[in-house]
């Protein structure tokens, strides 16, 4: 179980997140919807120990990960896909694949088994595995950041804006991989602005407005919320 | 036709010498994104630590290199420890502030210890050699075929080994480097590793036919920079080919235009390769 207990954190010397509680579950998919600047990737950042944040805890099977450094809570299985992709753009998609596995850096086979794993999901990439990643479009390194992180074999995945400047045909493809993803057994904490398409493939989800949870509930009531459906959904 | 072999010959092995210093100048820019001014005082210790070893424990020149390069490679990742690492939330001035402040720091420890005099290191592969009408003391073969090997394993450890990846990966994101679970602390020392122990083996290749004094880095890393600038900063090839360019132009040009012009070919290539193409020759494309 993640959870976060009253987190609060700052971006810069802006208090972006206030004093929230987000939970998720082993095999859950949890969607956090808001707008830009709500407060979603600091969120995110505050999960992966790149930004420490000012109060509250953040627990792993109730070990507080306030404080540890990136690099181990990856090791700990909380990987973080992030908004922007932050892929390594010189180096080939396989490399950037292969960087992924860095915490099994030490099986090599092991290593190669999870590569062609993502292969089997991602055809495209290996199609392309010699290819900068930089050059490649929107949604083929998308491809890459989701490989990335799943080479990484994470329990909790964290999803910042898979669907950010992807075209609709395309987006729709990314969800129904991250169904297929969580369906293998990994839980997904997911942040989006599609909320139509997140939350037809989530169980549950909190609605972010300026760094406070306005509201949370199961996907359906959110889908069925007046509220959320003006704001996020436009119908 | 002797004196242009013969020329070329020079320009390659001041351009493997050129070379391995802007390597280890770019790869900390890699990580840093500041210019390390501070790397021509580790190119300067790295002569003197070699011919100390030389003269004082009466070692053999290749095991007083070896020395030499664990040494400056330590030294670097001292700097790192005590002065950048603490500044890598600051504005890059004081990166810069602090890199000169080593650099003086250092040249002044060489004056009071070495004293300012120029000094000569003996090299056991003195020998000339005379080979299709060039001539050239064995040394300068050594130097070429080092500098390769070197380069050659460097690329292979970067671009083959986990633990070299890993300063790729940094340098191109670092929060991406992160989010794999990479140690970049870790990293930034094992590159200033890397980066003092390149400077320590160009310094101990070419005090034989140079000389060792306070400040034999002054010029070298001043080219190192325009060779990094030529290059695209941070381009591994870039380092490579841009340190044979110069090496090349440099001694070319000293046979050809004027010898007393040497130095200032160097500057007079940046200002034309700048002019043509204003980001380097392997400039990165744009940043993810």
């Amino acid at each position: 179980m993640l959870k976060l207990n009253n987190v609060s954190v700052n971006y810069g010397a802006f208090t972006a997140v206030k004093s929230i509680n987000i939970d998720v579950s082993p095999g859950e998919i949890v969607v956090l919807l808001g707008s830009n600047g709500a407060g979603k990737t600091t969120t995110f950042d505050a999960i992966s120990g790149l930004n420490k944040p000012i109060s509250g805890e953040i627990l792993l099977n109730d070990r507080n990960l306030v404080g540890v450094p990136p690099d181990q809570i990856v090791n700990l299985g909380i990987i973080q896909c992030a908004e922007g992709r932050k892929l390594f753009s010189g180096m080939s998609v396989e490399e950037n694949l292969i960087m992924g596995g860095y915490v099994h850096r030490k099986k090599k086979s092991h290593v190669k088994r999870l590569l062609d794993e993502v292969y089997e999901m991602f055809p495209i990439l290996q199609e392309k595995r010699n290819e900068s990643a930089g050059s490649l479009s929107g949604g083929q390194q998308q491809m890459v950041a989701i490989g990335r992180a799943l080479m990484g074999e994470p329990k909790y995945m964290l999803l910042d804006e898979p669907s950010m400047g992807l075209a609709p045909l395309i987006v729709e493809q990314m969800f129904e991989k991250i169904k297929q993803i969580n369906e293998s057994g990994t839980s997904i904490l997911l942040a989006e602005q599609n909320a139509n398409a997140a939350l037809k493939i989530a169980d549950r989800g909190y609605v972010f407005e300026n760094g406070e949870i306005v509201v949370d509930g199961t996907a359906g009531e959110l889908l069925s919320n007046e509220d959320v459906r003006k704001a996020y959904i436009g119908a | 036709m002797d004196i242009l072999f013969q020329q070329l010959f020079n320009g390659l092995t001041i351009g493997s010498v050129y070379s391995l210093v802007a390597l280890g100048l770019t790869l900390v820019y890699g990580i840093l994104h500041i210019p390390n001014f501070a790397h021509g005082a580790l190119y300067m210790m790295g002569g003197y630590i070699t011919l100390t070893m030389m003269q004082s424990l009466g070692l053999h020149y290749w095991i007083a290199i070896f020395i030499s390069v664990i040494v400056v490679g330590l030294l670097g990742v001292l700097m790192e420890r005590l002065v950048f690492h603490h500044l890598r939330h600051a504005p890059p001035i004081h990166d810069k502030i602090a890199a000169i402040g080593m650099l003086l720091f250092l040249e002044a420890f060489a004056h009071s210890v070495w004293g300012a005099d120029y000094l000569e290191m003996a090299t056991p592969h003195g020998q000339v050699v005379s080979v299709f009408g060039i001539t050239f003391t064995f040394q300068r073969i050594i130097i070429i075929v080092a500098a390769v090997l070197v380069m050659v394993a460097l690329y292979t450890f970067l671009k083959k080994t986990y633990m070299g990846m890993t300063v790729i990966a940094m340098s191109q994101n670092r929060d991406g480097a992160n989010l794999v679970g990479i140690n970049t602390s870790k990293v930034a020392m094992l590159t200033f590793f890397i980066s003092g122990a390149l400077a320590a083996i160009a310094a101990s290749l070419s005090s034989p036919i140079n000389l060792v004094f306070p400040g034999m880095g002054h010029l070298v890393i001043l080219k190192a920079f325009v060779i990094i600038i030529i290059g695209g900063m941070g381009s591994i090839p870039g380092a490579i080919v841009g340190g044979y360019i110069l090496g090349f132009t440099e001694s070319l040009g000293a046979t050809y235009i004027s010898s007393d012009y040497k130095d200032l070919i160097a500057f007079l290539l940046l200002v034309v390769i700048l002019t043509v193409k204003p980001n380097g020759l392997f400039a990165k494309g744009g940043k993810a």
